[in-house]
């Protein structure tokens, strides 16, 4: 199926909304650099409301929040696009392979995607940190390695159902081999599913990571708004948690609330049944 | 139905050998990595030699991992040197606040998710719809640690009367229906937390289901019957729309038990999410890998039990 | 309509819940019970079954065992006061201590109290250890009489009065005798003691204690009939001592001042717990003297108190005995105050030369490892921040603290911040942080002169002299180095004045910072 992207998302309030989201965070994170000053740098400045040096004050040790904000929306990002890629990628590879190949291989990642879809990727990520203190790479890739049965058991459906169409047929008896029509057909024709799939991790991506960081885990080299709010919490009793603890909580909300806007709009275009007045 | 807990099984048993591998891919030796070097400084050489004896750690690998096993399924979770108590006391006094926690979030967010999707689905386009979908759209963006947080700033800071912590107030020599009320009390806050947290999910869920539903031609014939619309909505629209919801609970229960993790350390509520949490600072290994695998094993059990309330429910099969 | 009925109904229950509550609020009272019973918060709750083996081995696990135990001495305002013992005096022929014990002190089970016990309780520890109890010194003790003991020790132990007499928990022989396995044994028996209050109640997962006053209490019937422990975090204290759920607690320094306007009795206590720079002094560079004092010079010590701390803390004494230890402290000792300017003089005369910023010799530049836990985080951060501006390059690592200490007892560092406590109490602890054996100890045993001093110190029974070589052992250490003090937090304790709560002088038992001596809890709202 080949869907418009564009003219969906810019007709759906919600996807423009959501697009105007991801893109708002984007142009942040990646203006970090010039708009902030140091977020690292503790100063005697502690606790002062916000004020034109500081626009967001400054926390318990005298860093800008501003600045660790848009800092920390760096790393949402990353981790976010970091899983997104990495499991979509698992989980295409692994899933139309599995179509495409059958037979025990398929058995074999059938069992592995249903038998990882029920722990809950929280739990088996906290007991991996409880050894390895986990950099953010780590991280990503550990997400991602839970993270790809969702989408590979889609594609895998989706690609069972090519598998069979028409032009694969064709393909086939002109002796292209299980790659080609791999790279050629299906991953095309799975495109909107790709996209949906894409999003959904990212999602999951940055809300795993805010909530891990909360927790204490986390890479220390690195700012994270769920550790912002892990400190900030502790003072949540002084005045300071207005600009410290809220915004960042807001800020967190409305990165993951983009996403979610997105894929909802995509996922209402990709399947008729749920589009407008067709009876 | 056989398939699904050959699935659950080896789940299960990824797990565990995740949990056996671990503690010894550290540096050093596994019972420091299990036990951790300051508290092996304070233990008597007897401590250490039955330890070892328990963990096998003077055997070969995989009689450790057999010795591993066959003390699983005794029951036998381990020892907690920092708590001075066996593993699974400790987690079996933990969990019944989460267990009343999850149930009471997930029945309450199922039921209001349903019946708003349900009537949300029906009204498709119009602005009742549309106000619902916008609200549980914003929602949903809230993760929910945060919205935990937000409720305990605006009871801390705003409002004073509900309690902020823990499931009940100690030593409160409250009876029958007090002592009930003191701990719904306790409740409130995280239990709206949590359920708030799970609602969009369910709501969106049922809004797509009723959709499709409702050009179904079977609701055509019921319309065509001059049924009501309340009846069609709720007895034949509605319960298709709840198939989904029902199977969905099996994958949902994970990220509830996530929601009900960071809730509880937000609101100190004494269940096996705040207990993870304090053993992970601690690095008390024993009780967090019990922990992980109770969690782990009652998702599977629900999961079980979901299915096979699926093949009830699903006139088709 | 069916749906706007059930939608309805839904939200009136919700409300009609909500409203219960909040209507009842008032009616749901904490605790009608008629007894005085003083209420005390705690952050982590649970601190273990409170007998002398299975209290956790922190300060307020043996704080919750010490209500039902006594020992033979005490401390309470000032200097040793008698509790089990009378009176007592130290032969130094012998090297040995007579202990004449108080008649008519009757055991919780209305057994009497008689010198067996004592005499039991030493040798019963000898295979059994409690915790913080290290009687290694004691030779034997011996019974004069029923209610006189003699103690010998190996040698002349200056420590002895604070750390044994005073920590030592006195168990019941008749109790004790048949138990095997101490640590395991958590039977209600356990639990008998001769100290002012018996245990309630315990709850592990709760994290509570409820304690009742022993009417028979040799000093008096305690006036407190109950004492509760419940489990609040810090944060929320205030609150609830503002609501009056709680009677004391302690607080976050930034809620003391409008406390204080409220009307509610603030305590303060510092110099007990330090936080400390590990410096491996066996490799290079940090194996040179001059480096390490150096490197004192370049961290700014008073930034780290007003930044990391929020000025709640006291700048740390490069000697390790902090300032209010006022009879130990030597204020007379080089404090190294930040200088950029003495650290490059130092770095030059050791062939550093700057380049670029940093400093560098023989082609390298200059760089540490700083490891630290998630509790020194912060810390760290600003070290490394100094530390880079001065120009030493900083790579700081955050580990959790169990493989801290494991890489920091292996000599796997360069620099490390921990810390430990013990610091108000007897001056033993230096012998313990300096030549000791754990990752909390300096291991530092290069300075002959040094070590000399360490081990007369513990032996020298005269006050005056002992405190003589005090004062050199902190003039050395200062030169020294091995390891640098950054700070000592402040800790704030509030409570609503019912009961005059004080901080124990050295404190409880050996050294322990805790304002909640048992001694308190005897007198309802009057002066000890």
């Amino acid at each position: 199926m080949h869907i418009r992207y564009w003219e969906k998302l810019e007709k759906d309030p919600f996807g423009k909304t959501g697009l105007i989201l991801v893109i708002f965070f984007a142009v942040l994170a990646a203006v970090a650099p010039f708009a902030t000053q140091n977020p690292t740098a503790q100063t005697p400045l502690i606790f002062k409301p916000p004020s034109i040096t500081h626009p967001l004050g400054t926390n318990d040790v005298g860093q800008d929040i501003w600045s660790r904000l848009v800092w920390g929306a760096r790393t949402s990002f990353l981790v976010g696009l970091g899983v997104g890629v990495l499991s979509t990628l698992l989980a295409t590879l692994l899933g139309a392979s599995a179509a495409l190949i059958g037979g025990w291989y398929e058995e074999v990642v059938i069992r592995t995607v249903d038998a990882l879809l029920v722990i809950p990727t929280v739990i088996l990520v906290i007991l991996i940190a409880a050894f390895i203190t986990p950099s953010i790479w780590l991280l990503i890739v550990v997400i991602s390695l839970f993270r790809w049965q969702g989408g590979a058991r889609i594609i895998r459906a989706q690609t069972l159902s090519l598998r069979k169409s028409m032009h694969i047929s064709a393909a086939k008896s002109f002796g292209a081999s299980t790659s080609y029509i791999l790279f050629r057909h299906i991953i095309p024709d799975l495109g909107p599913i790709l996209v949906v799939s894409f999003i959904y991790s990212c999602r999951m991506a940055i809300f795993m990571e805010a909530g891990l960081a909360f927790i204490g885990i986390s890479d220390p080299s690195v700012i994270s708004w769920g550790k912002m709010m892990h400190h900030a919490l502790n003072f949540y009793y002084l005045d300071v948690w207005k600009w410290w603890l809220l915004p960042t909580g807001m800020a967190l909300s409305a990165f993951i609330l983009s996403f979610t806007l997105l894929s909802y709009c995509l996922e209402e275009a990709m399947d008729p049944r749920l589009g407008e007045g067709n009876a | 139905m056989k398939r699904k807990v050959i699935n659950y099984a080896v789940a299960f048993f990824i797990l565990l050998v995740l949990n056996f591998i671990l503690p010894r891919l550290m540096p050093g030796d596994p019972l420091s990595a299990i036990y951790g070097e300051e508290v092996l400084v304070q233990m008597t050489p007897e401590l250490k030699a039955r330890l070892i004896e328990r963990f096998a750690l003077n055997k070969a690998l995989w009689e450790q991992f057999a010795s591993y096993i066959l003390s699983l399924a005794k029951g036998d979770l381990g020892y907690s040197y920092y708590q001075n108590a066996p593993v699974s006391k400790v987690i079996f006094s933990h969990l019944p606040w989460t267990l009343l926690l999850m149930g009471l979030a997930t029945v309450f967010s199922s039921v209001v998710g349903i019946i708003l999707g349900i009537e949300s689905g029906w009204r498709r386009g119009k602005l009742t719809d549309k106000t619902a979908l916008t609200g549980m759209m914003v929602l949903s963006g809230f993760p929910s640690f945060f919205l935990g947080i937000v409720l305990l700033l605006f009871f801390a800071v705003a409002l004073g009367f509900l309690p902020l912590q823990g499931a009940k107030t100690a030593y409160g020599k409250l009876t029958g229906g007090w002592f009930i009320l003191d701990i719904f009390k306790h409740l409130v806050l995280p239990l709206t937390a949590l359920t708030l947290a799970e609602i969009p999910a369910n709501y969106l869920l049922t809004r797509n289901t009723m959709i499709i539903n409702v050009r179904e031609p079977f609701i055509l014939t019921a319309r065509a019957k001059g049924l009501s619309d309340s009846k069609i909505r709720y007895r034949h629209a509605g319960r298709n729309s709840l198939l989904p919801v029902v199977t969905r609970i099996g994958i949902k229960l994970g990220i509830i038990v996530t929601g009900a993790l960071f809730v509880e350390i937000i609101f100190s509520y004494p269940g096996v999410g705040n207990l993870i949490y304090t053993s992970l600072l601690m690095r008390d290994y024993p009780v967090l890998q019990g922990s992980l695998i109770m969690v782990t094993v009652f998702v599977l059990l629900i999961n079980l039990g979901v299915d096979l309330i699926y093949k009830k429910l699903d006139p088709r099969t | 309509m069916i749906k706007s009925r059930i939608v309805l109904s839904i939200f009136l229950t919700f409300l009609v819940l909500f409203l219960t509550v909040v209507l009842l609020k008032t009616d749901i009272s904490y605790g009608q019970i008629e007894a005085i019973t003083y209420t005390i918060a705690d952050t982590t709750g649970d601190w273990g079954y409170p007998s002398p083996y299975t209290h956790y081995c922190r300060g307020p696990g043996y704080v919750r065992m010490s209500f039902i135990f006594d020992t033979l001495v005490w401390k309470a305002r000032s200097g040793f006061i008698p509790l089990l013992a009378k009176k007592w005096h130290y032969e130094k022929e012998e090297n040995a201590y007579i202990f004449s014990l108080r008649e008519g002190v009757s055991w919780h089970d209305g057994e009497k109290f008689t010198a067996k016990d004592v005499v039991f309780t030493f040798s019963y520890i000898k295979k059994r250890p409690t915790w913080m109890v290290d009687s290694s010194i004691v030779e034997e003790a011996v019974e004069i009489n029923p209610y006189t003991v003699k103690i010998y020790l190996r040698k002349p132990y200056a420590p002895f009065l604070n750390n044994i007499a005073c920590t030592l928990p006195i168990l019941p022989q008749h109790i004790w005798q048949e138990v095997e396995n101490p640590r395991g044994f958590q039977k209600d028996e356990a639990l008998i003691g001769t100290g002012p209050y018996r245990l309630c109640d315990y709850n592990r997962v709760q994290g509570t204690y409820l304690y009742q006053a022993y009417p028979n209490y040799y000093l008096g019937k305690p006036e407190v009939e109950r004492i509760k422990f419940i489990k609040v975090s810090e944060q929320i204290a205030p609150t609830a001592l503002r609501r009056g759920e709680i009677n004391a607690s302690s607080v976050p320094p930034e809620t003391v001042k409008d406390l204080k306007k409220e009307g509610f009795q603030t305590l303060t206590s510092s110099g007990s717990w330090n936080a400390k720079l590990m410096i491996n002094h066996t490799k290079e560079p940090l194996s040179s003297k001059k480096f390490r004092q150096a490197l004192a010079f370049a961290i700014n010590r008073e930034e780290i108190v007003k930044i990391t701390q929020r000025g709640y803390a006291t700048v740390g004494s490069t000697g390790l005995i902090p300032p209010s230890q006022e009879y130990w402290y030597n204020p007379n000792i080089e404090q190294y105050s930040y200088s950029p300017a003495k650290v490059k003089i130092i770095l030059e005369s050791l062939g550093y030369h700057k380049k670029k910023g940093y400093y560098w010799k023989n082609g390298k530049k200059l760089t540490l490892e700083l490891l630290t836990s998630s509790q020194f985080v912060r810390v760290a951060e600003l070290i490394s921040q100094q530390l880079e501006k001065v120009g030493i390059a900083v790579s700081m690592r955050s580990l959790d603290s169990k493989s801290l200490d494991v890489r920091v007892g292996s000599w796997k560092f360069d620099l490390a911040v921990s810390g430990h406590g013990a610091l108000s109490g007897d001056p033993f602890i230096l012998n313990k942080v300096i030549l000791g054996e754990g990752f909390i100890s300096a291991r530092y045993n290069k300075n002959e002169l040094l070590n000399k001093l360490l081990i007369n110190q513990l032996h020298q029974m005269d006050r005056e002299k002992r405190k003589e070589t005090i004062y050199k052992i902190q003039k050395i250490y200062a030169q020294e180095l091995p390891a640098l003090t950054l700070y000592y937090p402040t800790w704030y304790w509030a409570h609503d004045g019912s009961l005059n709560l004080y901080y124990t002088r050295g404190g409880i038992a050996f050294g322990i910072p805790i304002p909640l001596n048992k001694l308190c809890f005897l007198g309802w709202r009057r002066a000890p």
